[in-house]
């Protein structure tokens, strides 16, 4: 198979940096990741001096400090890496898939199926606890993945503009039954209030251990689909020529994303922008090359979430603001200036 | 009978001390009036105004926070509004009773059926709801029966007087008033060493709360213990928006240790309420100062909008000091 490493594709696209460029901004992109990760753990909410925190992965003590450190931040700042990961990669998938680089996983409808059986499972079962919850929001966002991909899917192959639309119409039908069901249960209104937010708040790490296998799977079937998601972004034709199978690699893809998609939103909640904008970014860092896209998101999206989230604690000290809401304060005006851009990705 | 009085309401004082006037010479304290005739009204003064009412009032429907503390006076609605189920369940048997005797004409406050509340033949109706959603409603509820609306910002004992005045319930709100004055000095005698030198903080989580996240309670139960009782509690600066409105992160438990004393909210059977397990679960809870030195009290709060509840309060308060350590 040919891979179409040295060519522009797409309108908007510019010439893509050479092997050795793109490599030195990988590393520059991991060094980001891990000052950020760094960062999280040492910023927060209460005035913890960095020896303290220092000490507490390193030479734990029952000190209170510590216990914050080791307790409250590791876990958030664990949680914040994995989603970001999980978000930014299946934002590239999508993105892919669509041959849309506004494209998030929101449009095949994974918001959507998690919020309402989150709605479903704190209104009307009595679930409580994120623990609970998240399966509920993992098995929606399935679910409506899966209906989507079978309405995508015709005798002459898989469509993607027909499954974005069936998405955004399950979406549409979904958010309107979720509103209407927590209009009428002001409780489940409430406690849904931060989920919908989007927030790495409180998720303790054993929320991330049973997803963890599923995003592996997916991270493996990402990279599986790359190259051929690659060549089919030179068009059907063109990639069929080049011996990729293009149902195939959509339904891997579309597996992959919503593991990612939906194990990132039954832990966070709705979480926009990161999963739109650091795809967009890295294709316009390395250009049409799916498998430098994709390890780009991997690093770039949680450096953006965490950042966001450092951002949320010190904003309102001592209160809070959810990442989610940072989030979308951040990645708009990015995000539209990035589209104002000439050089803007295309794809 | 006594005229309600309120002080924001000045230009309709003289009135309502000219309607006083008249109805004092008809009519008793009592909460049931031999003396009233069918026919026999008073006069309230009210948020909506100056507000005619049977002198004793038979079937009284009860909209939004009027129903628990009208209940907790002896009153038995014939129509009201829902309650929450969790607040249903911290009232006394007999009060869940007779809520439960009740017509529910909604879910929630801003719902009120209207044609079944007029089916209920009631002859008064006592209301507080926020003043936007009253005024929608104002004009229907005067047309089945004299409404009497308190609004929001109306203080809790305030509230207490004015609802037992135009529910006809005075003697019950003042067996109550007694009590509570009672159990005060109870406590200010006997606490009041600890009292004094003590820094106080009450921790609060409720199950609509942020996950990972608690706040320090300067409103509801708080209110009463800074106020009334005198405990050195936090309280938010003038015009700012009360403390508990604040979700703090679970990293800032440690804050807790500068005080001397942490209440927390328990279960009438002195377990931490669910909500706020998962607090007392951290490490961080588990090492501060005043949890390891038996200086967190778990306080049982069923209310704080009625003299029945907050009375239960301050026996749940009064056993909780009582096991501060000796030395305290």
């Amino acid at each position: 198979m040919i891979e179409p490493a040295t060519r522009n594709v797409g309108p908007g696209a510019h010439a893509a940096p050479g092997p050795r460029r793109r490599a030195l901004g990988l590393v520059i992109a991991l060094v980001l990741l891990v000052t950020i990760f760094v960062l999280s753990v040492m910023i927060g909410s209460t005035s913890i001096s960095p020896s303290v925190a220092w000490d507490a992965l390193f030479r734990p003590t029952a000190d209170i400090d510590q216990y914050a450190i080791r307790d409250f931040r590791l876990p958030r700042t664990v949680v914040g890496l994995v989603v970001g990961i999980a978000l930014g990669l299946s934002g590239a998938l999508m993105q892919a898939i669509s041959r849309n680089p506004l494209a998030d996983p929101g449009i095949f409808g994974v918001n959507a199926g998690a919020s309402i059986a989150v709605t479903v499972a704190v209104g009307f079962l009595g679930v409580r606890d994120i623990q609970g919850y998240m399966w509920f929001a993992f098995a929606g966002a399935l679910i409506v993945t899966l209906m989507v991909l079978a309405l995508g899917s015709t005798r002459q192959g898989s469509s993607p503009v027909v499954m974005v639309i069936a998405g955004v119409c399950i979406g549409a039908v979904l958010g309107g039954a979720r509103e209407a069901l927590q209009l009428t249960n002001s409780q489940a209104f409430d406690a849904m209030r931060s989920w919908n937010a989007g927030s790495i708040v409180g998720r303790p790490l054993e929320v991330v251990w049973p997803i963890l296998p599923l995003f592996a799977m997916a991270i493996v079937l990402g990279l599986v689909v790359a190259r051929p998601l690659t060549a089919m972004a030179l068009g059907d034709e063109l990639a069929i020529a080049q011996g990729v199978r293009l149902a195939r690699t959509r339904v891997l893809a579309i597996i992959a994303l919503t593991l990612l998609a939906g194990g990132a939103t039954a832990i966070a909640g709705p979480i926009g922008f990161v999963g739109l904008m650091v795809p967009h970014v890295a294709r316009w860092i390395v250009g049409p090359h799916q498998r430098w896209i994709f390890a780009y998101s991997v690093l770039l999206a949680p450096s953006l979430l965490l950042a966001s989230d450092i951002l949320g604690r010190v904003i309102i000290r001592p209160g809070e603001i959810s990442v989610g809401v940072v989030t979308a304060f951040v990645g708009a005006p990015v995000l539209i200036a990035l589209v104002l851009r000439k050089r803007a990705s295309g794809l | 009978m006594i005229i309600t009085a309120r002080t924001r309401r000045s230009a309709a004082l003289s009135a309502a001390f000219l309607s006083a006037a008249l109805v004092l010479t008809a009519c008793s304290s009592g909460d049931v009036d031999p003396a009233a005739a069918p026919g026999d009204t008073r006069s309230i003064e009210a948020d909506n105004g100056t507000i005619e009412v049977p002198a004793d009032p038979q079937r009284v429907v009860t909209i939004g926070n009027t129903t628990l503390p009208f209940i907790d006076l002896g009153g038995e609605p014939v129509g009201l509004t829902a309650e929450s189920e969790s607040n249903v369940a911290l009232l006394p048997e007999d009060q869940q009773a007779t809520y439960a005797s009740a017509t529910s004409l909604a879910a929630s406050a801003d719902e009120v059926d209207l044609e079944q509340l007029a089916s209920l033949t009631p002859d008064l109706i006592l209301v507080q709801i926020p003043d936007a959603e009253f005024e929608a409603i104002e004009d229907e509820l005067d047309a089945i029966a004299p409404t009497v609306f308190f609004s929001l910002d109306t203080e809790w004992k305030e509230l207490a007087d004015d609802i037992a005045e135009a529910g006809n319930t005075t003697d019950a709100l003042s067996a109550q008033k007694t009590e509570f004055e009672e159990r005060l000095a109870s406590i200010q005698e006997t606490y009041g060493p600890v009292i004094e030198s003590s820094t106080f903080v009450d921790v609060i989580r409720w199950s609509s709360s942020d996950p990972g996240t608690f706040a320090i309670a300067d409103i509801g139960c708080s209110e009463i213990a800074r106020d009334d009782v005198g405990l050195n509690l936090p309280e938010a600066a003038e015009g700012a928006d009360p403390l508990a409105w604040n979700s703090l992160s679970f990293e800032q438990l440690g804050e807790l240790s500068t005080y001397d004393v942490i209440t927390y909210p328990v279960d009438a059977d002195g377990q931490p309420t669910e909500p706020f397990v998962p607090v007392v679960e951290t490490n961080t809870w588990k090492a501060l100062p005043a949890v390891t030195s038996g200086h967190a009290l778990g306080v049982f709060c069923p209310g704080n909008n009625s003299y029945g509840s907050v009375i239960r309060y301050l026996e749940s308060l009064d056993t909780a000091l009582a096991t501060l350590p000796a030395e305290d």
